[in-house]
């Protein structure tokens, strides 16, 4: 469990990262093969980085759906729960757990969906228009995504039913603020 | 009859606390499932190209760049320069924090993020000189919503995103909204300070002013990398907003050293679930766009409105009644993704710019987040004042009956936000 857990933050962290790599080479690239430095130039104009916006979208792609996954486990999907906040404990928890649910089915059945939908165009020769990758291996992402956000689900309205604690995001955290509060009461000290 | 059960179904979902995205999703699904012969196969497809487009990907690389400089150093630079330029004015702190967080938040692009990062460090040093802790937590919660009008914004690229409107125009349509808006809020704050005669710094030298511009520089250089580069055509928006990210990097880790080489991977991974949780929306949503469109609920919606005679100025009075409402729930992404599709064929048919449309959405989005009883910036201000929601809701009055006579402004006089845009564009 630890393991899928560590596999998944460094998948769509890596994604996050690279895409942003290839994009920034990319724009160099584009720059650089456009300076008319003898040599360099020639060399430049034979690579290739056409690809590099068709990689970009399919990596997102990967990233936004495993991404998806594991804010499932941090609590980062957020609905509006001023309604459910005013009622009293146990029908709050009943809706909770409903919500939680409701989750879990509507990404089994997109799942199962998407899974279809790979078997059928993976029987076809479909490849993407740049890469030429087969298209069924981009679609994967999908079925696998939403099963593994289906398992996260489940995972946390178990948790939440055993202990009654939700993993809940915070959308204003600021790295870093602890240390400037903390420097300014030395210095007032000082 | 298939719009209402559709909305009605949407709605009840939705209130039941799951996450907007499911509650969009299962909508679909139990419409397809049930009531309509749009054929299932045509839904996957959906589920698979709907995120596929380039522009969108602006999205994920603008929360990486603001991640980046989302830091409490960098809320202490902006702050120090507001400040040395602000500062000897009536409630110069004050101005000082309404400054910094219009700078703050257009580079972090968050809104609950820039309240805690310039309160947390502006607030304590506003109640030492002695305001009263209500202005200062009224000052920064309103101010604090000032990004996603500045550019670049996220919510901007996802009007764009469902109304096909350009980012570069709506980028530039902000601009004076977002000075003018900073400003009106800035002359509340002078007025009141100066009636209640609140405390002024002492004038800073223009060598101070110099020393702290060129601190926060760095961070402000973003704008205008993003701007500059879409501006002139040499970057399309996605591309702006990945060099954005890497330039963001680049000063966090080497220039400021706000950031060690190792923090970068938990900026990567937290940027990278933010993204996917909008993304996750994007899907979600582009499939119930998908739905009404399929069901001509968009078209027949304009042609209701139109044939009963609503004209411009009654239109636009319900669409701002009807997205604060919305703003009392949900937050501004999910609003405009489930929102704009809707409101936008029959404000084209109206014969209302898309632009400044936009910009009117954005705008309401602001004074939502402000306004109880569930505003984040409410919220997020009384996590860190530790004031209740009412006794800040009183606090906060001023500003946000500015910010609202401004929502009047901006939906009434298109040319404030078309201005700038078609100067540059025609």
């Amino acid at each position: 469990m630890k393991f899928l857990d560590h596999l998944e933050e460094w998948l769509i962290a890596s994604l996050m990262g690279a895409a942003t790599f290839i994009i920034f080479v990319a724009v160099v690239h584009r720059y650089l093969a456009g300076l008319p430095i003898p040599g360099l130039q020639d060399f430049l104009i034979q690579i290739n980085t056409s690809w590099a916006q068709e990689l970009c979208i399919y990596m997102f792609v990967w990233m936004a759906k495993f991404g998806a996954a594991y804010g499932v486990r941090t609590g980062i999907h957020v609905g509006v729960d001023v309604l459910i906040n005013r009622m009293n404990p146990r029908w709050r928890d009943r809706f909770i757990v409903f919500g939680l649910a409701a989750g879990a089915l509507f990404t089994g059945i997109v799942g199962t969906l998407g899974a279809s939908f790979v078997w059928s165009i993976g029987h076809t020769d479909q490849t993407s228009a740049d890469m030429e990758v087969p298209m069924w291996l981009v679609y994967l992402a999908v079925p696998l995504g939403s099963y593994l956000m289906c398992f996260r689900f489940l995972q946390v309205m178990v948790h939440f039913i055993k202990t009654g604690a939700l993993p809940k995001h915070d959308h204003s955290h600021v790295e870093g603020l602890e240390d400037e509060l903390t420097a300014e009461e030395k210095g007032a000290k000082a | 009859m298939n719009a209402l059960i559709i909305f009605v179904l949407l709605l009840a979902l939705m209130l039941t606390g799951m996450p907007i995205s499911i509650s969009l999703g299962l909508t679909v699904l139990t419409f397809l499932f049930t009531m309509t012969s749009v054929p299932i196969e045509s839904v996957a497809l959906k589920i698979f190209t709907g995120i596929e487009k380039f522009e969108i990907m602006a999205i994920p690389f603008f929360i990486l760049a603001g991640n980046f400089l989302t830091h409490g150093g960098v809320a202490r630079r902006m702050i120090n320069f507001a400040s040395s330029m602000v500062g000897h004015w009536h409630g110069g702190l004050a101005l000082a924090g309404v400054m910094a967080c219009a700078l703050f938040a257009a580079v972090s692009g968050s809104s609950p993020a820039t309240v805690v990062a310039i309160g947390s460090i502006i607030l304590p040093a506003m109640v030492k000189q002695g305001y009263p802790r209500g202005f200062g937590a009224g000052v920064i919660t309103t101010s604090g919503a000032l990004g996603i009008l500045i550019p670049p914004s996220i919510v901007m690229v996802m009007y764009s995103v469902s109304t096909n409107t350009s980012v570069g125009k709506l980028f530039m349509a902000g601009v004076i909204p977002g000075m003018m808006l900073a400003m009106l809020l800035g002359l509340t704050t002078w007025f009141l300070a100066r009636k209640n005669n609140y405390p002024r710094m002492q004038k800073a030298s223009w060598k101070e002013r110099f020393v702290t511009f060129k601190k926060s520089a760095w961070g402000l250089l973003l704008i205008v990398i993003v701007m500059g580069g879409i501006y002139s055509g040499a970057f399309t928006p996605t591309e702006a907003a990945a060099m954005a990210a890497v330039y963001a990097f680049i000063i966090a880790v080497f220039v400021y050293k706000d950031l060690k080489i190792k923090q970068v991977g938990k900026v990567l991974l937290d940027s990278a679930a933010m993204s996917a949780m909008l993304l996750y929306i994007i899907t979600n949503a582009v499939l119930f766009s998908f739905l009404m469109t399929s069901e001509n609920i968009p078209q027949a919606m304009a042609e209701w409105i139109t044939g009963k005679g609503l004209g411009v100025i009654s239109f636009l009075l319900v669409v701002n009644v009807l997205l604060l409402l919305a703003g009392n729930v949900m937050e501004p992404s999910s609003i405009v993704l489930i929102m704009a599709p809707i409101l936008f064929p029959v404000a084209i048919k109206l014969g209302i710019d898309p632009v400044h449309f936009g910009i009117l959405i954005v705008v309401n989005m602001e004074v939502g987040m402000c306004h109880p009883p569930v505003g984040l910036n409410l919220y997020v201000a009384s996590g860190i004042t530790k004031m209740g929601i009412s006794e800040l809701t009183v606090a906060v009055m001023p500003w946000l009956l500015t910010m609202l006579a401004f929502l009047g402004l901006i939906t009434y006089v298109p040319q404030i936000s078309l201005w700038l845009p078609n100067l540059i564009y025609n």
